[in-house]
This record gives structure tokens, sequence and C-alpha cells, in this order.
């Protein structure tokens, strides 16, 4: 049997004491592609940032590799979604993706030559060394989200959490981003990646979770991904024929 | 200039310093506001700390109102967090309840404080130098000058120390909460040194010159540097020049010290808003003009490309054609015959290979919504900009 990378038990979390995830229980098995999918609203970004410790749940607990977030924090990288910084932040490239090398080097620390090496490799694989002294509000839509991609391969982790990786992001990107996820895969690592575009969940993931406040289901992409899981999580008749 | 003098311009300088720094986060933070609130709410912290150690300058005075200062932020984020109203809400209700605590309080003991709300929201820099810091009956200089000197050290050395944290958790605070570095704790962090900062240096330069200094040299800082590091340097150097120049503007003038600070802070950011080379007003509607000349360009490059048809690239037809005045047309012409893009032979456009090239390069960037990408394309094939 394979190890469980994420385990999620009775996980209940609230702004304003108003509950957005109800009660969630979710396994992820390590070395999984998984999409979370669900509409505006339902609660994914939310899970993600519980998962993370950067949301208090009321109720419930989050295991990664059958310890608390606090002791695995190495282990585990995150982007975030690119609406929720500044851009205009007076900064470059390369020091964005720097921050990436801050959780090992823990407090008071400064980035040497040994980081700042990393940085530029992970630059390199999304393909924006050229661009490592921009400033970052010069970058297109699709060059920021691989910054923040990069900062995410410099942290050198077991398991990626992505919070809508593809928004805003050009074809070229979409595919340059995919190929560096499936490479991640291929390396033994768990990615868990919110996504909304559903046509494309087949061709790019092999797990999926399908999250509205509860959790619909969640398990390989080629049993549980039709129209039945579609119409419970996204209200509507789903007819849509995704699948070949 | 005698020794007084001096000591002004100096204590003067440190308060702009001190403020400079914290400042630069809080505008980066989009918490300006926040300051405002902290240097107003902190009276009722001074007027307690005035009836238990009767001094003014007293550290225990100075901790007491900066704990004012941190409550007001938390009260303010308790109102907010309640989902009711926004922040900038939330900051309206809490401060002026503060401050009029403070006021009153005040008023009601006016025979045992000497302390006036005047001096307390303008200051008196003019009088620091007599307030003399005696060590063992030696006199070492004035007592403002000690206390924000010492505020001013503590301040760099948490910046020296706590540089990337702050970095991080202002640009992304997600990223910071997952890595481990508690943005609840940085911010804190921040707020105690903005409310220390204001209360040691409003006994000299009083409440709003504090909150003028703290946000004006950081705003205009921003606008002129795109590195942090650099942004801090800069709003120290203009908050030092705004203190040293305020000063003899008030020497000239016969004026209050604090006010014409705060002039020079307004005049000088008033100037770098209007004139900074990428962000100020001028060349943000430069850039316009500029952009809406070479859509123009493009628009009359792509028609050029459609239409093989003579009459379709005689010059007299463009006006009518793409329904542009004479003067757009012309310097639309211009433009592209002085970047080597087109050609007229009697009266005929037609594209160069140059041209031809980029509006090619062109039409498959906007397929694919590259637009930047445009941009830089702009760049290799322009010799003159629109
Ligand atoms: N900081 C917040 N304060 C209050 N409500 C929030 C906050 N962030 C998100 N919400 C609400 O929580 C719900 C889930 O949000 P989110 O997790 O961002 O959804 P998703 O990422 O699936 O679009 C939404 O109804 C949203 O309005
Ligand atoms: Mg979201």
């Amino acid at each position: 049997m394979t190890k469980i990378a994420v385990q999620i038990d009775d996980l209940t979390v609230a702004y304003n004491y108003k509950p957005v995830l109800w009660d969630i229980d979710l396994e992820i098995p390590e070395g999984v592609l998984m999409a979370i999918v669900g509409p505006n609203g339902a609660g994914k970004s939310t899970l993600i940032k519980a998962i993370l410790g950067i949301l208090k749940p009321i109720a419930g607990s989050v295991s990664i590799y059958g310890k608390s977030y606090k002791k695995q924090r190495s282990l585990v990288a995150y982007v975030p979604q690119k609406g929720s910084v500044d851009w205009d932040f007076p900064t470059t490239a390369l020091d964005v993706v720097l921050m990436g090398t801050y959780g090992s080097l823990g407090w008071i620390k400064r980035p040497t030559q040994k980081e700042k090496k990393a940085a530029l490799e992970a630059l390199e694989k999304v393909g924006m060394l050229p661009f490592k002294n921009r400033q970052i509000s010069q970058l297109s839509g699709g060059q920021q989200q691989r910054i923040f991609l990069a900062r995410a391969l410099v942290q050198d982790a077991s398991i990626y959490f992505m919070d809508e990786p593809f928004q805003g992001v050009d074809a070229t990107t979409e595919i340059a981003i995919i190929n560096i996820l499936k490479e991640l895969r291929k390396a033994g690592k768990t990615v868990i990646v919110v996504h909304h575009d559903l046509q494309t969940v087949p061709e790019y993931f092999d797990w999926v979770t399908f999250l509205n406040v509860k959790k619909i289901a969640t398990g390989p992409v080629k049993d549980i991904f039709n129209d039945d899981n579609l119409t419970k999580t996204y209200g509507i008749n789903y007819k849509v024929s995704i699948q070949e | 200039m005698s020794s007084a003098q001096l000591e002004i311009q100096i204590i003067a300088s440190l308060v702009a310093i001190a403020c400079a720094i914290p400042g630069t986060f809080l505008v980066l933070r989009k918490m300006a506001m926040i300051s405002d609130a902290i240097s107003h709410s902190i009276l009722p912290g001074i007027v307690i700390g005035f009836f238990i150690t009767q001094d003014l300058n007293s550290p225990l005075l100075i901790l007491l109102a900066a704990i004012t200062g941190v409550i007001t932020v938390v009260l303010v984020e308790y109102i907010q967090k309640t989902g009711l109203v926004k922040e900038d809400t939330a900051i309206g209700l809490v401060f002026p309840v503060l401050f009029s605590i403070g006021v009153i309080m005040i008023a009601k003991n006016a025979n045992d404080v000497h302390l006036d709300i005047d001096a307390v929201l303008l200051g008196e820099l003019a009088f620091a130098p007599f307030d003399r810091l005696l060590i063992s009956g030696v006199d070492v200089g004035p007592k403002s000058l000690w206390i924000i000197g010492s505020i001013l050290f503590i301040t760099i050395v948490l910046l020296v120390a706590f540089f990337k944290e702050l970095k991080l958790s202002t640009f992304d605070k997600g990223l910071a909460a997952s890595l481990g570095f508690s943005p609840v704790i940085i911010h804190y962090g921040l707020m105690s040194v903005s409310s220390i900062t204001t209360v040691g240096a409003f006994d000299a330069v009083g409440a709003i010159l504090v909150v003028a200094l703290m946000i004006a040299p950081a705003a205009a800082a921003y606008l002129l540097t795109t590195d942090l590091k650099k942004m801090l340097i800069l709003s120290v150097v203009f908050g030092v020049f705004s203190a040293i120049s305020g000063y003899w503007f008030a020497h000239w003038l016969d004026a209050s010290i604090a006010g014409s600070i705060t002039t020079m802070l307004g005049v000088l950011f008033l100037a770098v808003y209007l004139f900074a080379p990428s962000k100020g007003i001028i060349a943000v509607m430069y850039r316009e003009k500029q952009q809406r000349t070479e859509v123009s360009l493009l628009t009359f490059l792509l028609h050029l490309k459609n239409h093989d048809d003579e009459r379709e690239r005689h010059v007299n037809h463009l006006n009518e054609h793409i329904n542009w005045q004479k003067v757009r047309s012309k310097t639309v012409l211009d433009l592209a015959l002085k970047n080597n893009m087109i050609r007229i032979d009697n009266k005929i456009v037609s594209l160069t290979t140059k041209g031809d090239e980029f509006t090619t390069q062109a039409i498959d960037y906007i397929m694919t919504n590259e637009d930047s990408q445009i941009e830089d394309m702009k760049e290799d094939f322009f010799l003159f900009r629109g």
C-alpha cells in the first residue's frame, strides 16, 4: 500500500464564525498529481490555507506523513493564488524566488551564495533566467506565475500545494507549468493543485477531489471524474461529456 | 549657527530617520492610516503615564503610551474582524474615542498637568534643547536627543536583524505563515516600533509631524524605486532633507518648525508625484499618449498588411478610411516612416520588410494574448517611440 502524504480528519474552518468548510475527511496518497475542483467560493483556497496552518481550523486535524504540519514544514511548498500578493512591491524576480529559501534558513539568517545559486537554478528551470533582475510588476501574468513556481521549486519539498497556477497564463506557460508538475510527480513528489478548467482535468491529473463546502468525492480521475460528481459539486446538471 | 540650532536639526533628523523606517513598511502594507490612529490615540497613555511618573521623558511613560498605540491596533482589527465595517471605518471609530478620552483627562486635571493639546499635536522643537539630560551633574545633551537616539538605535538593530522577515511578510503573508514566520508576531512588532517611535517623537515634534514623517518620505520613495533597500534609504534621505530644510525655512519665516517641516514634506511629495520618471503623473500621461500613438501605428500597419489594393493604401484614403483626423494620420505616418516600417512611392504606402516582420510578430502575440511581448518587441524594432 502507498503511503499517505496528507491526512485530514473532521476539518471544519470558519471565517467570522461562519463555516466555509464542513467536516472534511481526506487522504491524499503519496505521489499523486491531484486537482481540487469546485465552484468559486467552495473553500478550495481555504482548505489549502488550513492544511498549511495559515488559518486555524475550529475543529479537526491535519497531518503530513503522520505528524503535525509544524513539524513537517520543510517537506511542504506552497504557491498562493497570484492575486493574493501586491505585484507592485519593490523587488525583483530573483528576490521573490529567494524567498523560497527563507524557510530552511530560519529567523534572522540571510540567504548566501548557496541559496542564490539554488534560486538561479529554479529560475532556469521555469525559463525565467533572463528576467532575474526585472521588477516583478514588469512581468506578464504568465511570467509572474512562473516566478511563483520557481519559488516553490527552490524549497525542494516533498509535497507541493498550488492555488490556481494556471489562472491568467498564456498557453505556452500552461504547458511549461504542467510539464514541470508532471516531472515532480515522476520524481515521487505529491502535487496538489486547485484547478478551474474542468476540460483539462483528465489530461493533466491522475487524482481529483471534488469540493464544495463539503468533500463530495476523492479518488483516481479515471474512476470518479464523471457527470454525477460534477453535478453534485457544481449544483447544475452537468452534461458535458469531458471524457472520451 | 548656535549649538541650540545644531541640536534642533540633529533631533529633527533623528526623528525623521526613526519615522522613515517603520513608515516604509506601513506604506508598503497600505497601512498609512494606522499611523494616524496611533499618533492620536496614544494621548490617554501619555496622560496616564504622566500622572504616574510626573515626567514627560520617562521611559515608563513612553512604554505606557506605546501600549495604548498597540491597543489601538488590536481594537481596530477586532472591530474589522466582526465583518461589519471596513478597516478605514474601524480606524475612524477607534482613534477619536481614545484621543477624546485623553483630551478629557487633560481638561479635568488641567491644574496639575502642564500638558496642552496644542503641544501634543504640534510639539515644540524649538524648546527641545532647553530640557537637558544631566548624568551625575554633567550635561550630556538634550533629553529628547537621547530618547529619540535610543529609539532609533533599537529600530535599526531590529531592521537589520529582521529585514528578511519584514520583507517576506509584507510581500506575501501566506507564504510567511506557511514557512513558520508568524505574520502576527511581525505585524505587532512593527506596530510596537511605530508606537514607540511615535511616542518618543511626539514631545519634540508633535503628533501631526510624526504622521507626516512616517508616510510622506516613504510614499515619495515608493514612486522612485523598485528596490526595497533603496526605498528605505531614499525615505531616510527625504526625511532628513525635509527636517533640515524645514528648520531653515521656519528660521527664515520665523514660523513653527514642525509646521515648516510638514510643509517641506508636502512640497517634496508633490514634486515627486508629478515628476517621478516612471510612476509620476507626467510620466504616466506621457506614456499613455505614447501608447495611444503606438496602438494607432499597429492598427495602421495591420491595415496595410491586410490590403494589397493600391486604392486602399493611398495616402489620401487613409484619413477617410481608418477614420482618423489629419493630425493623427500624420503623426502615425511620420512615426512609421522614422522607424523604417513603411515606404511611400507616389503617395502609395507599403510595408517595408522590417514593417512586415514587425506586423506579423505583433499579430502572433495579439492572438496569444502576450501583451508584454509586444512591449519587448517594440524595444527591438523601434528606433523612435510614439
Ligand atoms: N478572509 C476572509 N474573510 C471572510 N470570508 C472569507 C475570507 N476568505 C474567504 N472567505 C469566504 O470563504 C469562502 C471560501 O473562500 P475560498 O476558500 O477563497 O474559495 P475558493 O478558493 O474555492 O474560491 C467564500 O465564501 C469566501 O467569500
Ligand atoms: Mg481560491
